[in-house]
């Protein structure tokens, strides 16, 4: 699988300020990367170079093999932008304003009211189609603001902060669609400061704070990279201790103590270790009532990286 | 240029949806000139179109006040006014209270002994409140005739002391007849005056139509401003389009807002109030010529501002200040005064002098000049304007 977006040494100042500084990474095909970072951390400032509106001081974004910049449309059409602000015209409706933006992208008629229907059923805007988006909600908005960036059907979708101020509803269904496109082999670029959307849909994530990116890599690379490991919490009833030596001793298994009822397991990757250590737990003669299974967060390592927690 | 026109297309759509350029653009100028001519209009008309109704009161009985009453009746047969005379001031004072009379004259006693001594000679004029234009016409008639009666009075005092006589009747009689010419002088220069401009209907429909044109075209250019605000401009400039294309699709709206607004203020004033424009094809280019002006201004208003508000209020101040000087609320002369000099600054007063070039029946060509002029403010504002916004876009 080819490289979609390759962005390379990406800077930009403001004055003084230094907004984003020697940005660099790569998306492929049918992946979703993820830009998680708090307010301010110069993710719409990345974005807005590698969509081609703001130029940078210095660096470099191609899609497709095609170099971006602020002065040629060229590779424009291959990328769909879904700005952090909402951007649609209140005073069109839902039709309008796909219909609008997919003439700007040199849609022709069939093709475009093809998509317009395509597009509002993805978004589940049909049956408000012809009304005025003034009169939408917040989440509707956001809906047809996504589907505004997917109507041409871009090989890359940029997505800035598309949850922000969204209903758990809507915001679910956002990142269902999200997740279904991505599996339709469309790269994602997909900023967020909340950790969990940043787990839930990224293969991969870069951490940026400051303008610049501190770490980037999965979900466990990133937590290895930081020392996290993932804790095993077996309630169980009989000799706790017994059991617990069994696991310790198992390769893959970096501690294990007894707790009040419990035995807890520290590992690097609990998954796969999982059924061997429930295994000897249960051959060292107790009785398993549960076993919870806790992985480090890329809020630990945002903490960990930065020293300051992702949101305040 | 495809694209330009689909952003023309989607903030016309949006525009006539908010109504805001509608009312701006139609109803206000329109209503304005309306009651502008209502107001100030009829008083200037010199087609017979208002009677200016006066009394007159004659205290003294001279010769003077004689020839004044005489002047007033030779005003009357031409038509431009009637006159009433009366006894006394109580009867004149009642009918001008009813309304009957716009004002009154009352020559008081000593008038004629005055003018002939020369001591202060005064003719007090009376008007109606609700009159106050017929009363100010009433007023300069009088001060005419006796400015003309004092001129005539220095010019026989002069020869008497030349030649040390005492007057005689028939200088009197010159006297006279001087004080009734300078008046009717003054009256025909007035009318003469008048036909070689435009008729005041015509000119505060017109002074209206491109006063409010500069606020109508702030609805195409500025609106780029307002979407840099609401964050659709980066949506735009997300498109394979140019940058350009979204400032020529402003530009284009602006111009077509502009030259729609004009062209239904002069239908509908024509239509309306009896407006006179002019030769059509003469008309379209001062049109054409007048919206490019206001299109190459404003889009140099919003290439400065920062917000769409802030270009709202700069626009406003410029296009009142420019509208005041080119004198699109009341009259402003062609003479060599500091005024009108000042008002050729504005594409607004060659919109109008261009009108007034027009009227009277000449060729579409006559508004050449003037359509020139404004084609040089479209021109320097608009590039610089063009130039800027560019930039700006291109971040
Ligand atoms: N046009 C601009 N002018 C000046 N400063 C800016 C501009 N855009 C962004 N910044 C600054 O750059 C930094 C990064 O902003 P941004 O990229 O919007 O962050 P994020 O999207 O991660 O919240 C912030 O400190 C912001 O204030
Ligand atoms: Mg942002």
């Amino acid at each position: 699988m080819g490289n979609i977006l390759e962005a390379s040494g990406l800077t930009r100042t403001f004055d003084q300020l230094i907004a984003v500084d020697d940005v660099s990474f790569e998306i492929a095909e049918g992946e979703t990367f993820g830009l998680l970072g708090p307010n301010g951390a110069g993710k719409t400032t990345s974005i807005s170079m590698i969509a081609g509106l703001l130029e940078p001081d210095s660096g470099r974004v191609t899609v497709e093999g095609v170099e971006i910049s602020t002065g040629s449309t060229k590779g424009k059409a291959s990328i769909g932008l879904v700005p952090q602000e909402l951007a649609i015209y209140p005073d069109l409706t839902a039709v309008e304003n796909l219909v609008f933006f997919g003439r700007l992208y040199g849609m022709n008629r069939e093709e475009l009211a093809r998509r317009v229907d395509e597009v509002l059923d993805v978004i589940g805007l049909t049956d408000r189609r012809d009304d005025l988006t003034k009169e939408f909600s917040g989440g509707m908005k956001r809906r047809l603001n996504i589907g505004i960036g997917l109507l041409h059907r871009p090989r890359m979708l940029i997505l800035d902060e598309p949850t922000v101020g969204v209903d758990p509803q809507s915001r679910n269904a956002i990142l269902e669609s999200v997740e279904q496109l991505s599996s339709e082999g469309m790269a994602v670029l997909y900023t967020t400061h909340y950790m969990e959307e940043a787990e839930r849909l990224c293969d991969r994530v870069a951490i940026i704070d400051e303008g610049a990116i501190q770490a980037e890599g999965t979900r466990r690379e990133l937590v290895a990279l930081v020392g996290e490991t993932d804790r095993i919490s077996i309630a169980a009833e009989g000799d706790l201790d017994a059991a617990s030596s069994a696991a310790g001793s198992m390769s893959g298994v970096r501690e294990a103590v007894t707790g009040d009822h419990t035995i807890e397991v520290l590992a690097a990757d609990a998954s796969s270790i999982l059924p061997e250590l429930l295994g000897r737990v249960s051959g060292a003669g107790v009785n398993i009532h549960g076993v919870e299974v806790i992985e480090p967060n890329l809020e630990a390592v945002f903490l960990h990286l930065t020293g300051k927690a992702l949101r305040d | 240029m495809r694209s330009a026109l689909q952003i023309t297309v989607k903030d016309f759509k949006l525009r006539i949806r908010d109504r805001s350029a509608i009312v701006l653009g139609v109803i206000a100028p329109v209503a304005l000139a309306f009651i502008l001519n209502m107001v100030f209009g009829s008083a200037f008309d010199t087609s017979g179109g208002l009677d200016l109704g006066y009394g007159l009161v004659d205290e003294d009985g001279s010769e003077v006040s004689q020839a004044f009453a005489e002047t007033l009746e030779q005003l009357e047969d031409e038509g431009l006014l009637t006159v009433t005379v009366f006894e006394n001031r109580e009867a004149a004072e009642r009918e001008t209270d009813d309304g009957d009379l716009d004002s009154y004259f009352v020559l008081e006693q000593g008038l004629g002994q005055a003018v002939l001594s020369g001591s202060a000679a005064t003719i007090r004029v009376i008007g109606d409140v609700d009159a106050p234009t017929s009363t100010q016409i009433a007023a300069s008639i009088a001060e005419r005739f006796v400015s003309g009666v004092e001129a005539t009075r220095l010019a026989i005092l002069t020869t008497l002391e030349v030649g040390g006589a005492t007057p005689t009747d028939e200088m009197i009689a010159a006297l006279q007849q001087e004080a009734r010419s300078a008046a009717i002088a003054y009256r025909v220069a007035e009318t003469a005056a008048s036909t070689r401009q435009l008729d005041p209907t015509t000119y505060f429909s017109a002074g209206m139509g491109v006063f409010f044109l500069f606020f109508t075209v702030q609805f195409g250019v500025s609106g780029l401003l307002e979407e840099e605000r609401d964050g659709t401009l980066a949506r735009l400039l997300a498109a394979p389009i140019r940058g350009e294309s979204v400032i020529a699709g402003k530009a284009i709206l602006s111009f077509l807002l502009g030259v729609l607004s004009m062209a239904i203020l002069a239908g509908a004033t024509t239509l309306l109030i009896g407006a006179e424009w002019g030769n059509p094809l003469g008309v379209a280019v001062l049109i054409a010529a007048g919206v490019l002006s206001g299109v190459g201004i404003m889009a140099l208003v919003a290439a400065v501002a920062k917000t769409p508000e802030g270009a709202g209020n700069l626009g406003s101040v410029i296009a009142v200040i420019l509208g005041m000087l080119g004198g699109t609320f009341f009259q402003i002369g062609q003479g060599g005064d500091l005024l009108s000099q000042l008002s050729l600054i504005t594409p607004h007063a060659w919109f109008l002098r261009g009108l007034g070039d027009l009227a009277g029946g000449a060729s579409w060509t006559a508004v050449l000049p003037a359509a020139g002029a404004m084609m040089l403010f479209a021109v320097v504002t608009g590039v610089i304007g063009w130039f800027m916004l560019r930039r700006r876009l291109a971040r």
